[in-house]
């Protein structure tokens, strides 16, 4: 497979294709010390190495910075801060904005429907997906270039938003969770991702049980799937992402407040001028003298970036993975 | 199943019906939520502009033919928007296309592992937030009263002291691209350096032999040898043109910038969800993915000139 090629020599072992066995790692990471030692005897940073090393530290302190930038203004009194000139450190500390975050009834609910998203939809999306993909990387799939071409047609030509939004509105999906799942259980892209796997794995396993005469659904499940974990992983990690960050069918099919996702929840309390609302009276009038709509909304951005931050490790790893899957065409 | 054309019709057994009722729910998905929509697109040519009843608005109301086009293209607004969409993904393609190459380039020519791994890590993380947290981050840094870069641009002149960078249409694009290059360019990288050590490691020692610099190296070996990579995300990136970042967009869109920031989605999105105005906004949509589809059939047809295998 020409995904074990390419992660041999580039990506640092965490990052590599999972196609390995804990052996290969071993050896590589043998060559791996050997090349190092190589260089250390025969190279030495030049001017060039120089500028680009101090191009990429520049370029990282500009990644990193902004977002220190929103931390050190969360936890400033939001009135001081109205002064300017909070850039480095917290010139008055308080975590009176986080208080009101927390105490923020909608931003508790968005979480929620974040999740309950996020679960659901990654659980059924993988679900029948690969049970299509599956099917149509078998050979002895029935009517398959018909099934190829009316996959395949969807990815060049769509309807476009009204027309989808009304088939939505017409099957009664408006302002109803299952909106935010039902549209985007099946893609025509992650199946084409999925099918390549399925047809690499050697079809002698899937012979013998089907003369020991097993039905399609138990070779999927029982042979099929657990081999595909690596697949599995990638594409379900696109998913999750995908509907961890997304607010815009929310925005298009969603008017109950209940309804609405971290993210847009998000969206509106950054979009807000006013001051948030005082916590239903939960939190001492000390409290809201200290903040800002603005310093809130920090605290709020903030709070929302840590369960990114706590999964980031496996989504660099799998991502990286699946960019070379990807690269696999279908 | 060719193969069995030719002889007589094998039998169908029960493994066939699973395999059928597997595939077939792909059949029933796309029937509803792809091809459906698709017939939707008959109310670009009709009247159902404020018809509340779909139904109505689809089977009863009058034909019009291309009255819908001829409306939107006689709007100035849209001629407007039109430009928008076009002016600012023609600039956005140019000028963040070739960043992540270049980004792949330099990334590859560090020698210490663990520190490109940290740039690495580092560089990929913005492309993991959402647009709402990171526009969120964007904006507190061009506030006009307390953000560090208006601050900064107030100082060296670039702006003036009442300039809400935010609120002027002039700068909007500016923001687009430039957060679309921040975020994307690091994890954009990813593709080209798997690419580049795909390469074949032989070439790189053979130039070594010959004396050849780091400079030629790259020149002459890693971008040849990455070129296939290239034209087929350029040409992806090409059939893509109309599409906007909604998400994106939206988040930065405000009634100030209107006349910069409004683009085909997102004029879409207004007249037809919100002021129900069906048939106008479907023939609006209706246009672009025509124009889209000529679009990435024209790419995929030059991709499979240039590399011999399609992009889609």
């Amino acid at each position: 497979m020409r995904v074990a090629e390419l992660g041999k020599s580039c990506f640092s072992p965490e990052n590599e294709a999972g196609v390995y066995t804990e052996d290969a790692k071993k050896k590589e990471s043998v060559q791996e010390k050997r090349r190092k030692r190589k260089f250390r005897i025969h190279s030495r940073n030049t001017v060039a190495d120089w500028l680009i090393i101090v191009f990429f530290i520049l370029f990282s302190i500009l990644t990193i910075y902004p977002v220190w930038y929103v931390i050190v203004g969360s936890f400033n009194n939001g009135v001081d801060y109205t002064a300017g000139g909070v850039w480095l450190w917290p010139r008055e500390f308080s975590i009176d904005n986080y208080r009101v975050v927390v105490n923020d009834g909608r931003i508790w609910q968005g979480f929620l429907i974040t999740i309950l998203r996020t679960v659901i939809g990654t659980v059924s999306s993988l679900l029948f997906v690969s049970l299509v993909a599956y099917a149509m990387s078998r050979k002895e799939l029935k009517f398959r270039r018909f099934f190829h071409y009316i996959n395949i047609f969807t990815m060049f030509f769509g309807g476009g938003l009204i027309p989808t939004f009304l088939v939505i509105k017409m099957l009664g999906l408006l302002n109803s969770f299952w909106v935010y799942i039902i549209p985007g259980i099946y893609s025509v892209y992650n199946m084409i991702i999925m099918r390549a796997f399925f047809a690499g794995i050697p079809n002698d396993l899937r012979e013998a049980a089907y003369l020991d005469g097993a039905g399609e659904y138990s070779i999927f499940f029982r042979i099929y799937l657990p081999l595909s974990k690596p697949v599995l992983a990638t594409v379900g990690l696109w998913i999750i992402v995908g509907h961890w960050n997304t607010y815009i069918d929310a925005m298009y099919y969603v008017t109950d407040p209940d309804l609405y996702p971290l993210q847009y929840v998000l969206m509106r309390i950054i979009n807000e001028s006013s001051t948030p609302a005082s916590g239903n009276g939960t939190l001492p009038p000390s409290v809201m003298e200290n903040i800002t709509a603005k310093t809130v909304s920090y605290a709020a951005i903030i709070i929302s970036i840590i369960p990114i931050l706590c999964v980031y490790p496996f989504l660099q790893k799998y991502f990286t993975k699946g960019i070379m899957i990807g690269s696999l065409k279908g | 199943m060719q193969k069995s054309v030719g002889k007589k019709r094998k039998k169908w057994v029960k493994n066939d019906f699973q395999l059928l009722s597997m595939a077939s729910f792909s059949l029933i998905f796309l029937a509803v939520f792809a091809y459906l929509p698709m017939f939707g697109l008959v109310l670009a040519f009709k009247d159902g502009d404020g018809v509340l009843n779909i139904a109505n608005a689809i089977l009863q109301s009058d034909w019009v033919g291309f009255e819908k086009f001829k409306e939107f293209f006689l709007d100035m607004d849209f001629m407007n928007v039109l430009w928008n969409t076009i002016g600012l993904n023609v600039l956005s393609l140019i000028l963040t296309f070739p960043a992540p190459i270049l980004f792949a380039l330099l990334i590859n020519e560090l020698k210490n592992r663990k520190f490109k791994t940290a740039v690495q890590t580092v560089t990929f993380f913005p492309q993991f937030l959402s647009w709402v947290i990171y526009g969120g981050i964007v904006l507190a840094l061009i506030n006009m009263d307390t953000g560090i870069l208006s601050q900064l641009f107030v100082s060296i002149g670039l702006i003036g002291e009442t300039t809400d960078i935010i609120g002027e249409p002039d700068y909007f694009w500016a923001i687009i691209i430039l957060t679309n290059l921040f975020k994307g360019v690091g994890w954009g990288s990813v593709i080209y350096l798997a690419a580049i050590c795909g390469l074949d490691g032989a070439l790189y020692e053979a130039a070594d032999m010959d004396g050849a610099s780091r400079w030629k190296k790259m020149l002459h070996i890693t971008l040849p040898g990455i070129s296939p990579t290239v034209i087929t995300y350029l040409l992806l990136a090409i059939s893509g043109l109309l599409n906007n970042g909604v998400e994106q967009i939206l988040v930065f869109q405000n009634q100030l910038n209107l006349d910069r920031s409004e683009v085909i989605d997102t004029f879409v999105l207004k007249y037809g969800i919100r002021n129900n105005m069906y048939s106008y906004a479907t023939a609006v949509g209706f246009f672009k993915s025509v124009i889209s589809l000529v679009l990435i059939l024209g790419s995929n047809f030059i991709a499979k000139r240039a590399t011999g295998e399609g992009i889609l």
